[in-house]
């Protein structure tokens, strides 16, 4: 295609002598006609725009090999990804409740407070057994966790454990930095609209309800956990004491060093608080809630059968027309089910190589051949 | 004596159907003797094309129309006492247009006010950019009336030079002035201005898409830091490079085919038509650049099950691609590739990872954590082979067109400029093949060749004896039919420096070499 170009094998053509190149470098002051101070240019390549460059040209040689290749290229990885995609499991139920055959329809107009809570059960078959890990995620429609008021509306360093920002969180929180006069820890929107449902997986075999077990560690990515997220520091390891002078959040049930029994999994350090903590960029979204663990290669994680979902709705989403569901999912190397990649590259690979054989077909029956002779003068 | 050096520099030739001497004294007769002039070229005209009834006064756009069609070559020389009386306001219109007919304009024993009035009067009334260059303090008005202002230092001191935007210490550098520098000139800078606006609109729009899933709330899609480096670090330095270096054809094919001079004069490289065809662009990348990590993050997870569809990641996958496509696509633009345009375009690539993982590393966030809130990021999603896939998508289908568009025009209405560049290119490679064969043979002779080989009107030039090497100012008038301004005004201003300095040691530096 292209070649390495150089500018200083072309000045052998050149006839002119002394004068005429150097002080081709005709803008700015010219050369004096005196011999004491010359104010020639420097007769250096860069300043003669002299450079040694490679000057590349599209040429059919080039280009429509390119479009062949990468057509090629991308369509067998698009098979690739869309034939692993069809492949992964995934089951998904919407409990909001809006239809009123629904179960959870009795808790459609909950409010986040009430106590007991709200419980519903919604049973449900799997057609096809689920091999490997599973996933147990929440989603959210309609929750627009990307809004701006609300994506700076938190305190990174009250959340990583500084004690200053405990006992005074950052103006960004407004207003859901203090309640009566005590500061909020955590502050600020995001921390306020935790989710809190409870889901619970039961396996129905011939009327025995046994329960799934859900492993709530390692939900959350191992920086937010380890990095960004720490608990406040101080003498012993009672958290109750590390906290106090704050309140718990508005719209929270009980306060943030109550979250969960283990110390590892409790204060700002609790993961289902890390994945929500997380916001999401679009207004429908799906977080991590809970994982199933394969017992042992001969069975597979979970059974084609029936099954029963155990909700505890404390989180009303009805006000805004938010929707709730839960997913259940086996997992690729390339994450979750999502078809949307696989077609697109095959639609472009595709796309690419039709184009090629289009540019071909033109090029071959009115492309120019470029000769001297075209060129008029 | 005017006419004589007028002669001697080829601005006049014995080819020349007639030549107007201009030399009334009064109104009246500078008048009668344009009108004259006119009718005359008129008369000529109208022999060969149809016939108009004779002694009509003609509007002035009626006038022009016609005189544009003249056949045959005038010249028109004219004193100063008549150039008095022409410059009146009302012959002034006449006077311009007569002289506009005219291949060459000498206008002798002038006053400094009177050149710049001269240029004032082409600048009024011609849309076009007029050039005038002088060497001597009677000629700063001049310089400063014109556009483009040249000064020559030498003789006369440097009264020139100081009023002038450029200068130079002879006049044959004027061809290298227009005809290389300032091409390239006009070149890289339309071409800077197209990527410019391109790769703002690209950036910039993404928001707009982003609004309408965001609530329209004015939510950023990148990180505060990337929206305040773009611009300054990871695009800023490859695009100066493509400014200050690219070169379409090298200097002696520039200088070869003046013809390459005319997108210059047409504004064919930036004009409106350019501008929206940038800016459909910079849309069209925007658009892809936000649904397709949309679609991809839809429904998207880590490949251990945890979430991938945040905020965080989703700015980074969008940022990490745009870059890397406003990057091709400076790279598709560089015609001209030095080393400085390969270090700034590979060192800006590398820079953005680099200040993008340091940005997201523990130790910047244990310092101030609510400024760097990314911690982790780009360690966490760059690792996800989804997004890479994402950014390799979103990479090929903004490119692809533009590549096809591209290969398209150069394949089927390639350029005189695409025509040369291909030639050198073949050349090149002929020239490495043959290079121990080949003896170098006479210097001249290749360009004399090319010269001579496509013009039937040299040969009789060569024929009737004439001088053998010509300027390359009948050569540029040959290749470019339709009259230039710029050649006009160039030989008027060097008719009148030619008689206001009065040496004719400055002659035997106008026979250019081809």
């Amino acid at each position: 295609m292209a070649v390495n170009y150089s500018a200083k094998e072309e000045a052998d053509g050149h006839p002119s002598g002394g004068v005429g190149v150097p002080g081709g470098g005709a803008v700015g002051s010219g050369g004096g006609g005196g011999a004491v101070k010359t104010r020639k240019p420097d007769n250096t390549a860069f300043k003669q725009q002299r450079l040694p460059a490679w000057q590349p040209i599209l040429t059919a040689g080039t280009v429509l090999p390119a479009f062949f290749i990468i057509g090629l290229i991308f369509i067998p990885i698009g098979i690739g990804i869309f034939v692993t995609s069809n492949n992964i499991r995934e089951y998904e139920i919407d409990y909001t409740g809006t239809e009123p055959s629904s179960p959870c329809n009795k808790c459609l107009n909950v409010s986040w407070d009430s106590t007991p809570p709200c419980t519903c059960t919604i049973n449900f078959t799997l057609e096809h057994a689920f091999e490997s890990n599973v996933f147990m995620y929440y989603g959210l429609s309609n929750f627009y966790q990307n809004h701006r008021r609300y994506v700076k509306s938190r305190d990174d360093s009250q959340l990583n454990g500084d004690n200053s920002s405990l006992l005074n969180p950052s103006k960004e929180c407004e207003p859901y930095r203090t309640n009566e006069d005590k500061p909020i820890a955590p502050c600020g929107a995001i921390a306020n609209s935790m989710f809190n449902d409870t889901l619970e997986l039961y396996r129905i075999d011939n009327d025995t309800r046994t329960p799934i077990t859900l492993i709530k560690k390692g939900i959350a990515w191992w920086t937010d956990k380890n990095v960004k997220f720490r608990n406040p520091t101080g003498d012993g390891n009672n958290l109750t004491a590390l906290f106090q002078g704050t309140t718990k959040p508005v719209n929270w049930p009980k306060p943030v060093y109550m979250l969960d029994s283990e110390p590892d999994n409790n204060g700002f350090i609790n993961e289902d608080f890390i994945v929500w903590m997380r916001t999401a960029a679009l207004p429908t979204f799906r977080k991590l809630y809970r994982l199933i663990e394969r017992k042992n290669n001969l069975q597979p994680t979970l059974q084609a059968g029936n099954y029963s979902l155990d909700i505890a709705y404390n989180y009303p989403v009805h006000s805004f027309d938010g929707r709730k569901r839960m997913i259940l999912s086996t997992i690729s190397w390339m994450g979750g089910k999502n078809p949307f990649l696989g077609i697109a590259y095959i639609t472009v690979g595709s796309i690419c190589f039709f184009l090629g054989v289009v540019l071909l077909i033109i090029h071959h029956k009115y492309g120019n051949r470029n000769t001297s002779a075209d060129i008029p003068n | 004596t005017a006419v004589n050096i007028g002669y001697s520099c080829k601005m006049l030739t014995d080819d020349m159907t007639e030549v107007f001497v201009v030399t009334g004294h009064t109104v009246l007769e500078v008048r009668e003797e344009l009108r004259k002039a006119r009718e005359k070229m008129m008369d000529a005209s109208r022999s060969v094309g149809n016939g108009f009834s004779s002694k009509e006064k003609l509007s002035s756009s009626k006038l022009t129309s016609v005189l544009e069609a003249i056949a045959g070559e005038y010249a028109l020389v004219i004193n100063g006492h008549s150039l008095a009386h022409a410059l009146e306001a009302d012959m002034e219109v006449e006077f311009l247009e007569t002289a506009c007919a005219c291949k060459a304009v000498i206008c002798c024993r002038v006053t400094p006010l009177q050149k710049a009035q001269v240029v004032e009067l082409v600048k009024k009334y011609k849309k076009g950019v007029t050039l005038a260059i002088g060497d001597g303090a009677n000629d700063v008005n001049m310089i400063k009336t014109a556009h483009i202002g040249v000064g020559i230092s030498g003789q006369e001191g440097i009264q020139a030079v100081l009023a002038s935007d450029y200068s130079f210490s002879q006049f044959k550098f004027l061809q290298r002035l227009l005809l290389v520098h300032g091409r390239w000139s006009y070149l890289r800078m339309c071409k800077f201005l197209c990527y410019f606006f391109y790769k703002n609109f690209a950036f910039t729009m993404v928001h707009f898409w982003f609004g309408f899933f965001c609530g329209f709330s004015a939510q950023t899609v990148y990180d505060q830091y990337f929206i305040t480096l773009y611009n300054i670090v990871y695009t800023s330095l490859p695009v100066l490079a493509m400014g200050v270096f690219d070169q379409d054809v090298p200097e002696q094919r520039s200088m070869e085919y003046p013809k390459l001079y005319e997108p210059g004069q047409l504004n064919l490289l930036f004009n409106k038509r350019e501008f929206f065809i940038c800016i459909a662009q910079g849309i069209y990348t925007s658009v892809l650049m936000f649904f397709i990590p949309y679609g991809v993050f839809a429904d998207a997870t880590r490949d251990d099950g945890a979430q991938l569809a945040d905020y965080q990641s989703f700015a980074v996958t969008v940022a990490t691609s745009l870059v890397i496509v406003v990057s091709v696509q400076i790279g598709l633009d560089t015609g001209f590739w030095t080393a400085i345009n390969h270090f700034f375009i590979w060192g800006s690539l590398a820079a953005y990872f680099a200040i993008l993982f340091t940005m997201h590393s523990d130790g910047l966030f244990r310092m101030f954590p609510n400024q760097f809130r990314f911690v982790g990021n780009a360690q966490n999603t760059l690792a996800q082979p989804t997004v890479w896939l994402t950014i390799a998508l979103t990479t090929v289908v903004c490119i692809m067109p533009v590549v096809a568009f591209r290969f398209l025009k150069l394949d089927l209405k390639p350029e005189l400029s695409d025509t040369v560049r291909y030639t050198q290119l073949v050349r090149k490679k002929q020239k490495t093949q043959h290079r121990c064969v080949r003896r170098t043979g006479r210097v001249g002779s290749r360009r004399s060749g090319y010269a001579f080989s496509h013009q039937e009107g040299f040969g009789e030039l060569i024929m009737s004896g004439k001088n053998m090497r010509l300027s390359s100012l009948a050569l540029s008038s040959f290749a470019s039919r339709p009259s230039t301004s710029w050649i006009e005004t160039l030989w008027k201003k060097k008719g009148s420096e030619g008689s206001g300095a009065g040496s004719p040691s400055g002659t035997a530096d106008k026979t250019l070499k081809v």
